[in-house]
């Protein structure tokens, strides 16, 4: 086989110049050659683009649009050459065309000069600035912070069940008339407002008093580590921002006055999450101020511990029901992430004979019966850890029998539909094991 | 390359894995260890090949990846200049210090992390997890290879595979915009990515963002950073009680502890409510996003009123640029607070995501293999070639010293480098 002449002459210069240079380290001499030449020949390629104002796009990615009015693009028009030139070219297709600058240099532009991206960017990316020359009329946001974005990280918290020690969260005690107070302020608040009783009665709990007997205490102070977060029970407080992102010395230090915050109001609340510099100084404006404060880790550890020990209630439940017997472990820990507690008052009724069934419940606490129509007294008790209505995961027949909390009860509730998004259907997962015997003595629910 | 082998067996000798603690080495002993893992990391990359999921923990040159070495110090290396500096650690370009001639071009990052930091801003258990889980998924074709790691009285070091295309970061902020071949590109070997590690290894991520996508000199994605990676119960090997290279004890499926950038937090993450992989797939919706758009859905100067939005509010989409109907649902499905809908989360996991429309027409294997050219080629010159990377301050002087009693209580918890 013979080389092409092309290649002849490639080869040839190469030898020419390890002949006039009679390099050391011919290998990196002729890596650096060819790079060189590399170069060489794509600003060529490139400037003849430009002069010829033609863009190579479209060539290799079809069109975000693709040729025809199908959303789903080119597919169907050409679905013998997608895998060749599909939605993503493949190696060696054509030509490289990189653009020898590197990204971070202020030259570096290849919504213009590259074929790589195929289709241009819609229309007005190709060939301008910097991001710093974003208008707000491009669509972007004009303050949108192009930085990098540093990563945020709490301490790292295991669950008091799983770490053999004792916490228990403190308790401070409150009267009725203050707790109610505190409901009222926190219950609004993104990182409140999704507790249930046991949890929120638990951060009440946790709140401890501080009083702040002065006027002018900085009880935080911008650009220092914050750990508290706080609610105003009496008097009223001071926000200020210093632009320069923390408290400076000197009268002007404080920085601009921003707010006030009156009883039930609260502020620090990004320091429940972590750690972060405080974007604000808050002073007290008054003598004779009280504060309720709650740190961190004491309101991470009542919400990790309780989520912990309600997740694995519900897996040892689950792993109680014949029906659900092969699911895995992993399986059961993310039924346990669907299930929704609810809690009744005693005489209500939770599923009802004849309604088409779509959940399952767990009965986590308190007591509950079943009745029939026709048959005289319950059929059937339910204490803790008993389950009833899961043939509604399997089919869509009637509920055979009502069931009645006999006492205040707390059920987790399993719908279908979350269990077969998340499992798939149950008839798939019951074929693993042999289940069919016996579905009646399993729930008497069951109609014959 | 039979030179090659027996180099990398006589490696396989002295490496030893973190977690078990040997008597100390003698000086020649110590002496003869520095010169095999010399020899071990310079050709690490020779026998390089994408391996197969299965077979990456398996191949024997990656069951020599990523261990603990006994005789390396930052004195074999020649440190060229940072590539980057992150949250917790400074990454630097190095050479070996005195190479041999065909060596020369031998290049690698360096991450360090200093323990007084690490103490600090209290990542101990994050650092450990990250070292053990580069460990075990060296290998992959789209995951930075941890070569080896090793620790001075300062100091943390992990070597690693040199990217040199620099961060997805820079190209997204330069072109200000990705269209969607480009975008589906990235996302698919993604895809690929936390298929592995949530289904193979049961591994979350939890810091997905494009400042963490690096490219190789191919264009493909290589993610770094995996100070937050975190094992959870619920990998393969778990399900088949198989035990991996790292201690797999058998863990819930969940955590608890909030990590993350605050653009990229799943809800479950903001609200305690404890997380599982899942969150990863979340952050996948918002790269795409900011992929298409160039910013992020939710954000705001102020991290709180970030957090009210994506707890609360749907993901909007700008009239532009304008996005095709598959890509805001693929991004919909994922941004989706409701664990029990969230793609990827769902029954079918990672397959379920490939067959969505927004990846019509892929060919996951070829994806997988690399048959796919990059929309980026990284304009690299030789091997050390760092113009893709920002350049960035020197550290400053008069760092905290990591004191006798620092180290009396903490010196045990870093015995694994
Ligand atoms: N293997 C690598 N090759 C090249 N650059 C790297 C590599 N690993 C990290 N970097 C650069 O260093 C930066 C910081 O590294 P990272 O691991 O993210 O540290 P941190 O945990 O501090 O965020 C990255 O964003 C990237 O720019
Ligand atoms: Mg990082």
């Amino acid at each position: 086989m013979s080389l092409s002449s092309a290649s002849l002459d490639v080869i040839d210069s190469l030898r020419k110049e390890i002949l006039k240079n009679n390099p050391t380290d011919l290998i990196q001499f002729c890596a650096n050659y060819f790079t060189r030449q590399l170069e060489l020949e794509r600003s060529h390629f490139l400037s003849s683009l430009n002069t010829q104002g033609t863009k190579m796009s479209g060539s290799t990615f079809p069109g975000r649009f693709g040729s025809n009015s199908n959303p789903f693009g080119g597919a169907t028009t050409n679905a013998g050459e997608q895998v060749g030139s599909g939605q993503i070219s493949k190696v060696m297709e054509e030509d490289e065309t990189d653009t020898i600058t590197s990204p971070t240099s202020p030259n570096f532009n290849f919504g213009n000069s590259g074929g790589q991206f195929g289709a241009p960017f819609g229309g007005d990316a190709s060939g301008e600035g910097p991001p710093s020359s974003f208008k707000a009329a491009d669509g972007f946001p004009s303050q949108y912070g192009m930085g990098r974005r540093t990563s945020v990280s709490a301490e790292s918290l295991n669950p008091t069940a799983a770490s053999n020690d004792n916490w228990s969260p403190p308790f401070h005690h409150k009267t009725e008339e203050q707790l109610q107070r505190l409901k009222k302020s926190i219950s609004g608040n993104f990182l409140f407002s999704h507790l249930d009783d046991e949890q929120s009665a638990q951060v009440l709990g946790a709140l401890v008093e501080k009083a702040i007997p002065a006027k002018g205490i900085k009880v935080i102070t911008q650009g220092d580590e914050g750990d508290y977060f706080y609610v105003v029970e009496k008097g009223s407080f001071v926000v200020y921002v210093n632009k320069s992102g923390s408290l400076q010395p000197g009268p002007a230090g404080l920085g601009e006055e921003v707010a006030t915050i009156r009883p039930g109001g609260s502020f620090g609340e990004l320091a429940l999450m972590y750690n972060a510099p405080r974007a604000a100084t808050v002073m007290s404006a008054e003598a004779g101020c009280t504060l309720w404060a709650l740190d961190r880790i004491t309101f991470r550890r009542i919400l990790m511990d309780s989520t912990f020990q309600r997740r694995r209630l519900y897996e040892s439940f689950l792993e109680e029901v014949p029906l659900l017997a092969s699911l895995t472990k992993y399986e059961r820990s993310k039924i346990a992430d669907a299930l929704e507690t609810h809690k009744y008052p005693s005489g209500t009724t939770i599923i009802k004979e004849g309604d088409a069934g779509e959940a399952f419940y767990l009965l986590e606490s308190g007591q509950a019966e079943a009745y029939k129509s026709g048959t005289q007294g319950a059929v059937k008790q339910y204490t803790k850890g008993d389950y009833f209505g899961e043939l509604a995961l399997l089919n869509d027949a009637p509920r055979a029998a009502s069931v009645i909390s006999k006492t205040e009860v707390k059920v987790a509730k399993l719908g279908k539909d979350g269990f077969q998004r998340l499992l798939g259907p149950v008839e798939s997962i019951m074929r693993r094991t042999k289940y069919d015997e016996g579905v009646e003595e399993i729930d008497p629910l069951h109609k014959k | 390359m039979k030179i090659r082998e027996a180099g990398q067996q006589m490696a396989a000798a002295v490496f030893h894995h973190g977690s078990q603690s040997q008597a100390p080495l003698t000086p020649e002993q110590m002496a003869q260890a520095n010169e095999h893992e010399k020899e071990f990391i310079a050709h690490f990359s020779d026998t390089q090949r994408p391996l197969a999921p299965g077979e990456v923990a398996e191949s024997p040159r990656n069951k020599e990846l990523g261990k603990s070495s006994k005789g390396l110090s930052i004195r074999d290396f020649e440190l060229v200049r940072t590539l980057g500096t992150g949250t917790f650690a400074r990454v630097w370009l190095v050479r070996l210090a005195n190479p041999a001639e065909e060596d020369r071009d031998k290049v690698f990052a360096l991450k360090v992390l200093r323990k007084v930091e690490v103490i600090k801003l209290k990542q101990v258990d994050h650092v450990n997890h990250e070292r053990s889980v580069l460990a075990d998924v060296a290998g992959h074709p789209f995951i930075t290879t941890l070569i080896t790691s090793f620790s001075d009285h300062d100091s943390l070091y992990m070597l690693l595979d040199y990217c040199p295309g620099g961060e997805v970061f820079s190209y997204l902020r330069k072109a200000k915009r990705f269209d969607e071949n480009t975008s589906r590109f990235y996302a698919a070997e993604i895809v690929l990515i936390l298929e592995y590690l949530h289904e193979r290894e049961g591994v979350a991520y939890r810091d997905l963002k494009p400042e963490n996508l690096l490219l190789d000199g191919e264009g493909h994605i290589k993610l770094v950073d995996f100070g937050f990676a975190k094992r959870l119960g619920n990998s393969e090997q778990q399900k088949h009680g198989k035990k991996s290279k790292g201690n797999v004890n058998i863990v819930p499926g969940e955590t608890y502890t909030l990590c993350g950038t605050p653009e990229y937090l799943a809800p479950e993450v903001i609200q305690s409510k404890g997380h599982t992989t899942a969150v990863d797939w979340w952050a996948l919706g918002i790269l795409i996003y900011e992929f298409l758009t160039g910013y992020p859905p939710f954000w705001n100067s102020n991290p709180i009123e970030i957090y009210k939005q994506i707890v609360s509010k749907p993901v909007h989409f700008p009239n532009e640029p304008a996005i095709s109907p598959e890509a805001k649902d693929i991004i919909r499905q994922f941004c989706t607070v409701d664990r029990s809908k969230r793609l990827g989360n769902i029954s079918g996991g990672a397959a379920r995501v490939k067959e969505h429309p927004f990846f019509n027409g892929v060919i996951w294997e070829d994806v997988y293999y690399r048959k796919y050219r990059g929309p980026i080629i990284p304009p690299i010159r030789y091997p050390g070639d760092a113009q893709c990377f920002d350049t960035y301050p020197d550290e400053k002087a008069g760092r905290e010293p990591y004191s006798d009693e620092l180290k009396r209580k903490w010196e045990d918890h870093f015995k694994d480098f």
